[in-house]
């Protein structure tokens, strides 16, 4: 299981988001993360070689125009 | 002009349609109808945040005067429908089911609500959902716990939990709504009525309050296979403010309702066949009979990575609903329900790669499933392993005496086909023996609606009516 634990969570949430948590919760926290992020490891197990991300280029230049079209 | 009010809430969209168009009811009428059966049940339900009852009278008008000059928008002019609360309305509050919205007003309409008022839909208010679409009990903290109209001490599941109440309560003849892991046909099943999820990009997402922009699809809830197909029918298409709406073909949704399916080939998916409740078990083989009665082949298929899918669907979606949530949670966390708060707290805890694989997994799952499809028409499931639990359960026991997850137990049957983006339609397949209804899902090739609803309306016309719930005061 990959090191999430409650005081890693307390950290990123003063850090990163301005405010304090109770220990019980960032345990609880990092219990949840800690498993699902365990379980996003075995994602490989199932051949993930030679795929790409789904995010196209044909999408960006959509949006990029799309955009550009608004401001015009 | 005459028709009882509960005969005029008693007709499905496409009955209305001819009704309407001929003259025999009058929206206004109708109209007024469904304002009195929301002012009658909402107390109880809670299906609603905002009954725009003025706007809807001054609708019914013009629809009024319109049909009766001859010009009939189509099958929904006049039709009184609701929108979940996350999409967008000018002028008019959308929420998002949230503290932090409560008074946003939209400058602009959603695209789904563009198409559904230019076909003449009568808008009757926005509905409740789980806060922001995070979750799928709409045991909402900010404007309260909506109600299943068949067990008012259960949830109605979620997150469009007001849409499916609402259709099954009859204060609205049809309803849009929205799923991201399941949230248009988790309601749907555990209401008792019909969600079609469309294939990814078939209906613009412009101007509906996103979840997570890669899962996220609009679709309609409604009490039959045919409304829903009619509803779908207005609003897909490609859009031009949504750069991601698919500019694929939109046939005819109707052309297969009423249809045959002898011959056709469907699969039973292997990996959401078990855990299922003594209830649901029965139910859906239930339905697999009925299908094969019909003339289709039913057999079994396996996809192997299916099992994966809700972690693809969780680390997405926890990544994808943070980012959009990033800046409130900076500076306002304290106006979040507790459960939300925690989801996207945990979501702090996702890592970029973890993220990108996920993404990159979900063709291997919509590959599998597009290979089992090569020979065969649709995939069928159960909709949930459980019928609607009580409000505030968070665990049930399963049939072999092991403690479950209820958001688990539910999730698990409609997240892969967020994943996979396929469209998918639930339907009640019965009542369990106490009452509550249970479904399954029909599930297509990717922009393959047209074979799923011309399954699930033949089964529908099979099955036939569900007995409704009882009088909800």
């Amino acid at each position: 299981m990959p090191l999430v634990t409650g005081q890693t969570v307390k950290q990123v949430m003063r850090d990163l988001y301005g405010y304090e948590i109770s220990d019980a919760d960032a345990d609880a926290i990092a219990h949840s993360a800690g498993a699902m992020l365990t379980l996003a490891g075995h994602l490989g197990a199932i051949g993930l070689a030679g795929i790409e991300p789904p995010f196209g280029y044909p999408v960006l230049l959509a949006e990029a125009a799309r955009l550009a079209k608004a401001r015009s | 002009m005459s028709i009882p009010f509960q005969e005029l809430l008693d007709f499905d969209v496409a009955t209305l349609s001819g009704k309407l168009r001929a003259r025999d009811i009058s929206p206004v009428e109708l109209t007024e109808a469904y304002l009195a059966r929301i002012e009658q049940t909402d107390g109880s339900l809670r299906a609603y945040i905002t009954v725009t009852d003025t706007l809807a009278r001054k609708a019914a008008k013009k629809a009024e005067a319109e049909l009766a000059a001859g010009k009939w928008r189509g099958p929904l002019h006049g039709v009184p429908i609701a929108l979940k609360d996350l999409v967008y309305t000018k002028g008019l509050r959308t929420t998002g089911g949230s503290k932090i919205l409560a008074d946003f007003k939209p400058d602009h309409d959603a695209t789904v609500w563009t198409r559904l008022k230019r076909a003449g839909a009568v808008l009757l208010g926005k509905l409740n959902l789980h806060e922001f679409a995070y979750g799928i009990t709409s045991s909402n903290p900010h404007w309260g716990t909506v109600r299943n109209p068949y067990a008012l001490d259960r949830i109605p599941g979620g997150s469009s939990g007001g849409a499916a109440a609402a259709i099954v309560a009859r204060s609205a003849a049809a309803t849009i709504g929205t799923d991201t892991g399941g949230s248009i046909r988790i309601p749907a099943a555990l209401c008792g009525c019909v969600g079609l999820k469309p294939t990814w990009s078939r209906v613009s997402r412009y101007g509906v309050l996103p979840l997570a922009y890669t899962l996220d699809h609009v679709g309609p809830i409604t009490r039959t296979v045919r409304d829903a197909a009619m509803m779908l029918q207005i609003i897909a298409g490609a859009d031009r403010n949504d750069s991601t709406s698919s500019r694929e073909r939109v046939p005819d949704f109707s052309a297969g309702l009423d249809g045959q399916i002898s011959g056709m080939r469907i699969g039973v998916i292997r990996e959401l066949n078990d855990g299922l409740s003594d209830d649901v078990a029965r139910s859906f083989n239930a339905a697999l009979e009925t299908l094969r009665s019909l003339g289709a082949t039913v057999d079994h298929v396996t996809i192997p990575s299916l099992p994966l899918a809700g972690v693809m669907n969780g680390i997405i979606t926890w990544a994808e609903a943070l980012e959009i949530h990033e800046d409130w949670m900076r500076t306002r966390p304290q106006d979040y329900g507790d459960d939300v708060r925690r989801i996207l707290e945990i979501g702090m805890m996702t890592t970029a790669t973890s993220y990108i694989r996920a993404q990159r997994a979900r063709a291997r799952t919509l590959a599998e499933s597009i290979a089992v499809l090569a020979d065969r028409d649709v995939l069928v499931a159960p909709a949930s392993a459980i019928v609607a639990p009580k409000i505030g359960t968070t665990q049930i026991l399963e049939a072999r005496e092991d403690r479950v997850d209820v958001v688990a137990a539910i999730l698990r049957f409609t997240q892969p086909f967020n994943s996979t983006g396929q469209p998918a339609i639930a339907i009640p397949t019965g009542l369990s023996p106490d009452g509550l209804p249970i479904a399954m899902q029909v599930i297509g090739r990717p922009f393959g609606e047209s074979e799923v609803i011309r399954v699930a309306a033949a089964y529908e016309r099979a099955r036939g009516a569900l007995a409704p719930p009882s009088e909800i005061a």
